[in-house]
């Protein structure tokens, strides 16, 4: 029996959540420039003009870290719902599950592209320094892309059987947000906790995306490799989760 | 005879069905915490289910309410994992179970036919061209743009039907989804399933419906309490089950 021609059906379910991601609102995309934009300016009137961080540009310090932690928070909490949003396909077809979560984490990865592509002018307009290591944008993109692929798998498997897992996903998110430098350098934190603090993968890809968009210099190997080694041992570790969560989906969705 | 399209081989399927619903992290550790480990009642719906069926033969399954029709269904269909024995299929199955066929309700008619076919393994292009022939089967020609949630339920099993039949397959597994549809759109699917059959396509019915299943069905095949009760040609087995019926 010939394999389907899975690519499609990535394609078709891809379109699909991207197609709903914006549906359900009437501005549709314009809400997801708009919020970073409002973070942005709430964030740049609280640490520059209110408590003066002394950062130099803040919106354009701010605004490449911040689009780099929607990818991530948006991403997961998007693909968390993907088994059990789409329980009429789950409990009526077979397919292969995780393709779900692959289609969800696409649809958002273009929604961020978009985001960024959308953005880039207004980041041209607030000083961007043009450099040739801004096209190390879609590498670090792409890094990103796996570990919220290797996050979201266990995470939509485990939302199947306990349905408050997005509660518990909501807040480590927030944590998230203050324990990565978005808002702040990582200058900031004290030596003897920067070893640990580093170890949050996404501190160093939302450093690469500063680096590259507003200091305008390179990433140094570690900043990728690190990130890299972290997202592929979390991605051994999401499969394995997945695929002893998965034989039951049909029966608990 | 040509060789098997379905082999069966010693299916077992259990169901837990807790006796607390705990369906959160926080259930879940206060339980534990309070020293109350989780129980279930076991149920199993099949106990060694065997059989096999030959290409473009056609099977109906019969038998009481809870005897593990649907459950057999939908092993067969790889949507359900059994806890033991195993299914081997050849060929592309395509499933019309009870109330659709996995259907998205946020999304239009055409939208839905593009996700359900390209499961299928159709190419997008393919599933395009069939559009046409699929909304007319289905009676939907005026409906490609809106969503199925605005659709009743007759008109989704239609469209699960039309959508089903276009896709393909080499073997239809079919679970009381007429009951659904009116009297001409029923009439309309047994002379496709007819029209199948002539072809050589392997047809598995689960129905009520005994005379539907001893005209149309060449074998039989009887669950009770999960297991095979009785398994052959198509009128004897509904002959045997119409005498357990009135308790011979």
């Amino acid at each position: 029996m010939p394999m389907p021609p899975y690519w499609e059906l990535v394609r078709a379910l891809t379109i699909k959540d991207f197609k709903l991601r914006y549906r359900n609102s009437a501005l549709g995309f314009a809400w997801s420039l708009l919020n970073p934009l409002a973070m942005m300016a709430i964030l740049t009137i609280v640490f520059s003009t209110l408590l003066r961080s002394g950062i130099e540009n803040f919106p354009l310090f701010l605004l490449p870290a911040l689009l780099a932690w929607r990818f991530f928070s948006i991403g997961t909490s998007m693909a968390l719902w993907s088994v059990v949003g789409n329980a009429p396909l789950v409990s009526k077809v077979y397919f292969p599950r995780w393709l779900l979560i692959l289609s969800s984490n696409l649809a958002n990865l273009l929604g961020s592209s978009l985001e960024f592509l959308a953005l880039l002018p207004l980041m041209a307009l607030l000083g961007m320094r043009p450099s040739p290591s801004a096209l190390l944008l879609p590498l670090i993109l792409a890094l990103e892309f796996l570990l919220i692929f290797a996050i979201s798998l266990p995470l939509s498997a485990l939302n199947v059987y306990y349905r408050d897992v997005y509660q518990v996903w909501d807040i480590a998110l927030q944590a998230g947000f203050f324990l990565t430098p978005i808002f702040y350098s990582a200058d900031l934190i004290p030596g003897k906790y920067r070893g640990l603090y580093m170890l949050n993968p996404m501190a160093r890809i939302v450093q690469c995306a500063r680096k590259i968009l507003y200091l305008g210099i390179p990433p140094e190997p570690a900043d990728l490799g690190i990130p890299l080694l972290g997202a592929l041992i979390l991605l051994a570790l999401g499969a394995i989760a997945f695929s002893r969560l998965e034989p039951r989906f049909a029966e608990e969705v | 005879m040509g060789p098997d399209a379905i082999r069966v081989e010693d299916l077992w399927k259990r169901f837990r069905i807790p006796h607390e619903r705990r369906n959160t992290i926080l259930e879940g550790l206060a339980a534990i915490l309070g020293g109350r480990p989780l129980s279930y009642e076991e149920l199993w719906a099949l106990r060694g289910v065997s059989f096999s069926l030959g290409e473009g033969e056609s099977l109906g399954i019969i038998g009481p309410n809870g005897s593990g029709k649907s459950t057999l269904l939908k092993i067969m269909a790889r949507i359900l994992r059994p806890d033991r024995g195993r299914v081997e299929v050849r060929g592309k199955i395509a499933p019309i179970l009870e109330l659709g066929v996995g259907f998205h309700p946020d999304l239009t008619v055409r939208e839905n036919v593009l996700v359900y076919g390209s499961i299928m393994g159709l190419r997008s292009s393919e599933i395009k061209g069939r559009m046409g022939s699929i909304l007319r089967f289905a009676g939907l020609e005026r409906f490609e743009d809106a969503r199925l949630k605005n659709l009743s339920s007759g008109m989704q099993m239609r469209l699960g039907f039309s959508v089903a039949i276009e896709t393909d397959p080499d073997i239809f597994l079919v679970d009381e989804a007429l009951a659904v549809g009116d009297a001409e759109f029923q009439a309309k699917c047994l002379d496709k399933f007819k029209q199948f059959r002539a072809e050589g396509r392997t047809i598995v019915l689960v129905s009520h419906a005994l005379g539907l299943i001893r005209e149309f069905c060449d074998k039989g095949l009887l669950l009770i309490d999960g297991g095979v009760a009785a398994f052959g040609d198509a009128g004897a087995v509904v002959e045997e089950y119409a005498r357990r019926l009135r308790g011979g």
